[in-house]
Order: structure tokens, then sequence, then C-alpha cells
């Protein structure tokens, strides 16, 4: 089960990686961890720092990806983010939180939601 | 691009005035968020999420970095919403999404709603007025607040729609004229009345009186059973005062743009207010208050009627807190935070069953209330305060005859003639005092203006012996006295209306059969 999600997960990210990169992002890390947090994919906006959250569904029918991202898991993104600018020692970057959804419909068609500037510090 | 700090100017309401407030924005890079600091309250806080939602949905792109709003001075509290759309110009503004110069004397208020129109606020005639006063020359306001501004002379109102319609005007791509209001149409308008005296059956004597009373804003109690017209006369004054002078509509106009009860209705408040609390009001809802003290129901009723129906029904604490505004025509109002003083000049006309069961000392009737109750009843009318009701009438019950005629009786419009005339008297009297009616004359005042001919002296002089009346009582007879002689258009007050005016202190007269 646990091994099932995580190849999920994988897919999830690569796809997000191939549709990401499609829109011209940089990617530039994936799956950062810090103590407290974690960030699925981190890119390039141009010259924005973008910290993005990948979540993957299938058959649903209702309800926004932003929904699935709650206060804990906006947190955990917050923390990891703060880190990966301290630890690369980035300043002066602006950043942006991201949520990239896939949709997986019963035929077997996927559909992108990309939100954003999903949400902020506070 | 570079961020740079951008200053707009806005206000704070504390209590009838509008403090000059800053509003400072500035962004650094980095993770997304904004704060807002400067003593801001709930409404403040929630400005954020509004800004954001009213700026994407505007059309324009919510700025990358963090936000720091500071509302500058720092140490006086910040209410409500008013700050959304100077802080939503101010993150435009700061990402160089809107370019505009010379804002130092714009004054820019506005709530935001979630799709970017602005909406209307509380208090935009003081504010407006206070930045006037402070140098401001321009207005940036909601439509619905365009009116309300324009009352503010020497002030250019730019009335604006949304988000998207303000922007424009400052970039210079949209030109916005002016918002000008007609004052002397909207004065002129709002002069007419549904309620006339002439409806009234009967009760001639209680007409007098009204007509007495509204010529010299004095105090008046009526007591009488239910259903003789208490109520009905009592509705029917506002249409016999005189209009409000430009002067008093403003001030009138401000208590109630800061208490927010103007919205829908004409930006100037022409009609002399009249408010009548239901008898469980509590004593802060009458007298003021509040966290930050808001103006109460005698400040509401500044410069027009309050009427108290059922009056020793409400509270005991309720009626006392009533001297201080009945004697000083002003109330201050202390809490923690701030310290308000609200005017409160207004008329009090109170109405009351003569006893709980409404048929005490009836000709047709039997009274069932047992003597305590009788004396509960009265007991909740002080001294004091008696004192400072000028007249004091019954309203007896229709008789039988008198409820199968026709009402009849004089028009509101001929009374109010009377009443504007007798006005006019005080007012060329007065003139140059802080005092606007007979009511209000300072013990001074009343020496010197209430002269008496030698047969009213004598008349009063009696009825003082008789009615052993207080120092005020005597101070109330002689300024209604005035008021009778200014009816007639007599300068000199003679014995017929000293002995109308004493007759008007029945609860002197007979108030030991009502067990005062």
């Amino acid at each position: 089960m646990a091994k099932e999600s995580k190849e999920l997960g994988d897919r999830g990210e690569n796809a997000a990686c191939e549709y990401l990169a499609k829109k011209g992002f940089r990617v530039v890390e994936r799956n950062f961890r810090s103590q407290q947090g974690e960030v699925d994919l981190i890119a390039y906006d141009g010259s924005v720092l973008v910290f993005i959250e990948v979540k993957n569904y299938s058959f649903r029918s209702f309800g926004s990806p932003l929904g699935a991202v709650r206060k804990s898991k906006r947190q955990s993104i917050i923390h990891a983010a703060q880190t990966y600018l301290m630890k690369k020692n980035i300043r002066g970057v602006n950043c942006r939180f991201d949520v990239v959804s896939f949709n997986t419909g019963t035929d077997g068609s996927v559909a992108i939601e990309h939100i954003k500037d999903a949400f902020g510090v506070n | 691009m570079p961020s740079v700090l951008i200053k707009l100017r806005s206000s704070a309401l504390h209590g009838l005035d509008g403090l000059q407030v800053e509003v400072e924005v500035d962004s650094i890079r980095g993770l997304p968020g904004q704060s807002i600091v400067g003593l801001p309250d709930a409404a403040v806080r929630e400005s954020r999420d509004r800004v954001k939602f009213a700026i994407t949905n505007s059309g324009f792109e919510f700025p990358a970095g963090y936000f720091t709003i500071n509302l500058a001075p720092g140490n006086i509290r910040k209410e409500g919403p008013l700050y959304d759309l100077p802080i939503a110009v101010g993150m435009l503004l700061s990402s160089g999404q809107i370019k505009a110069e010379n804002l130092h004397q714009t004054i820019i208020l506005g709530e935001l709603s979630l799709n970017g129109e602005v909406r209307p606020i509380n208090g935009v005639l003081p504010i407006c007025l206070s930045a006037r006063d402070a140098g401001i020359k321009r207005a940036l306001v909601a439509n619905d607040n365009a009116d309300e501004a324009a009352l503010v002379s020497d002030l250019e109102v730019i009335p604006v729609k949304d988000l998207l319609e303000a922007a424009e005007y400052l970039n210079g791509d949209r030109t916005i004229l002016p918002h000008a209001v007609d004052l002397k149409s909207i004065f002129d308008a709002g002069q007419e009345f549904d309620l006339d005296f002439a409806d009234v059956k009967g009760q001639q004597h209680a007409k007098r009186a009204l007509m007495i009373a509204a010529a010299g804003s004095h105090n008046i109690l009526m007591i009488g059973p239910p259903g003789s017209g208490k109520t009905m006369l009592a509705k029917r004054l506002p249409g016999i005062m005189p209009p409000l002078s430009m002067e008093e509509a403003l001030a009138v106009t401000k208590l109630y743009s800061v208490t927010g009860l103007l919205s829908g209705k004409a930006a100037l408040i022409t009609r002399r207010p009249f408010r009548s609390p239901h008898h469980t009001t509590s004593d802060i809802g009458i007298i003021g208050g509040g966290r930050l003290p808001r103006p109460g129901e005698v400040s509401l009723a500044h410069h027009g009627i309050l009427f108290l129906d059922e009056f020793p029904e409400f509270e005991r604490e309720v009626l006392e807190v009533l001297r201080q505004p009945l004697e000083d025509g002003k109330v201050t109002v202390s809490r923690a935070l701030a310290t308000f003083t609200y005017p409160a000049e207004f008329m009090l006309v109170a109405a009351m069953n003569p006893c709980p069961c409404g048929n005490y000392m009836d000709p047709v009737k039997n009274c069932l209330c047992p003597p305590h109750k009788l004396q509960r009843y009265w007991s909740k009318l002080s001294r004091p305060l008696l004192d400072r009701i000028d007249i004091q009438i019954e309203v007896p019950r229709l008789k039988n005859e008198e409820l199968i005629k026709q009402p009849s009786g004089e028009l509101s419009l001929v009374i109010r003639e009377r009443v504007i005339a007798a006005r006019e008297r005080q007012t060329a009297r007065l003139k140059g005092s802080s005092a606007h009616s007979n009511a209000r004359m300072t013990p001074k005042q009343t020496r010197e203006f209430c002269r008496l001919d030698e047969e009213a002296e004598a008349l009063l002089k009696t009825a003082i012996l008789h009615l052993k009346l207080s120092g005020r009582s005597y101070d109330r007879i002689l300024k209604v006295a005035r008021t009778i002689a200014d009816l007639e258009g007599s300068e000199i007050i003679s014995s017929a209306h000293v002995a109308e005016a004493t007759q008007y202190r029945s609860l002197d007269a007979k108030g030991g059969d009502y067990n005062v």
C-alpha cells in the first residue's frame, strides 16, 4: 500500500515536471525536505522562485485541490521553503506558492489544474 | 522592478472628528505575505483578504513579495474597513501597476468588495470636514458616499465605482468630474410631513402646550389614560418644529454619519430627528457607549425630539442619566480606550399613564391599582428629573361626543408658521450666545430677558408661595412664559403669560394627588 502510493506520487511529480517544463518553468529541486516540512517541487518561473505542491486524484468530481492543502500542509511547505532559502543563501528573490493537481477521470483522461499564488505565509 | 515606499493619505474616525492617517506601503522580495501594523482592529486586519481578491478580480496581478502596510500614527486605534481602498491602491502603486504622483493632498477612503467594487463607509462627512481643514484638496470615495462628501465645500470629491476605475483615474487614463450637490435643493426637499395635527381629535389644551414646547424647545411630559392621543400628538411634533438651519443639519448629519445610520437615506438630514427608543433600552443605548464610545439616543435626537413613551417603564438608571444632557446639552462618555463628548441638545417629550392600569383619576373608569403599586410607579420619576421638564400637562380621555366628531383644529403648517415666528424672536434676542431657544437660556439670560410687568410679578410670587416651587421650577416658569409671550409677539411678559406657564406645572400643583 505504502509502495503503491509512493509510486503514484512519483508518477504525479514526473507528470508535473513535464507540465511545468512546457510552461517554461525551470525545475531546480524535487522532494525537498526540512526538519518539519517538505515541498514537492521547486522551480523558477522567470525570476520568481516557485514552491509547488503536487496533488493526484482519481475519479474526483468536485472540490478544489486547494481544499486538500490544509493549514498544517501549508505550514509544512512554508517551513521547507524558508529552510531552502536559508540553505541556498537566496535573498532578494520574489517567491510564490503554487498547487498543481492531476485529476484522472474514469475514462483515463487527465485534467491538469494549476493554481498560482495559492497562499501566502499568513 | 524595484519597489518603492508609497505614502497615501486616509483618515481615522475619532468621536466626531477625523484624524489624518498616513497609509505606508512597502515590500521586500521573499516569501509572499502581508502584514498590517499601526493598531489595526479585526476589520482592518481582514482587509488583507479583501484586498487580495479585489486586486486579482479587477484584472491586476497580485504583487509578489512580502508587504508591510503601516497605518501611521501608530498610537491611535484604526477601526473599520475604510483602509481597503488606500491599501489596494498602495500595493498597485508599489508594484508599478499604476502610476500617479502628487497624492499628498488626496484622501482615499473606501471598503472593497471581493469583486473590486468600492463600498461606502461610515463617517465620511466628519472625515472630509477634518481633512479639508487639514489642507486636503481632493477625496477619492465610493459612489454611494459622494453626495455626503460633496457637502463639504472647497473639497474636490472624486466618486469611484470600483478599484479599476480608481486605478484608471489615478493613472490619468480616465477623467472623473468632481461630484457636486445642490445643497439648496437637498435642503428644501423633505420638508413635507405626512402626519398633521388636524388629524388629532380634541385635545386643544395639549395641542397648545405642544406648540409652546416646540416654539421654545421646552421639555414636555404628557400624562393621560391609554387612547387619549399622547403618542399621536408626539408623532406630529416634527411637523410643527422650525426647520433645521444648515449648521444644525450638518451637526445632525455628522452624528448619523458616524453611527452608520445615513446609508440609503439622503446625504444630508434636513428634518429634525425624532427618536423614540423602546422602554427596555439600556442606559448605554440612551447615553452612548461601547468599547470606543458611540453616540446614543440622546445624541441621535440632537436638535430634534427624544420621545420616551411609557416614561416610568424605563429603568431608573436610564431616567437618571438623562439629567446631565438635559442640563448641558451634551454628554461625555469615558471608556478605557477613549473619551468622547457628543452633542445632545434635544427636546424631551415624555408620555405616561397616570398609573399602571391607566385609569387613575379617570372620571368614568375605576383605577384598580393598589396604592403601593401606584407609589412605586411614580417614584421612578425623581424630583430633579421632573424639575427639568418645563411643561407638564394632562391629556384627558376624550369625551364621547368628541370621539364621534370628525377631527378638527388647525393644520400643522399654520401652527408651524407661528412657531417659526416665535423662534425668530428668540434667535434675534439670543444672538451671539450659545443658546438657540428660550429653554436653553442661562440663568443670567433668564434674568435679563424675562422681564415681568408688576401684575405678573405679583402673580408669580403668589404661585411660588402656594405651590412651594423650587428655584429650578421658578426659572422654568419664567422661560415658558417668555415663549408664550414670544408666540404673541410681545416683548413684555404679562400676568396672562405667567398664569398659563404656571398652569403647565401640573405636577407641582397636583403632585400630591399623584403620590409624587
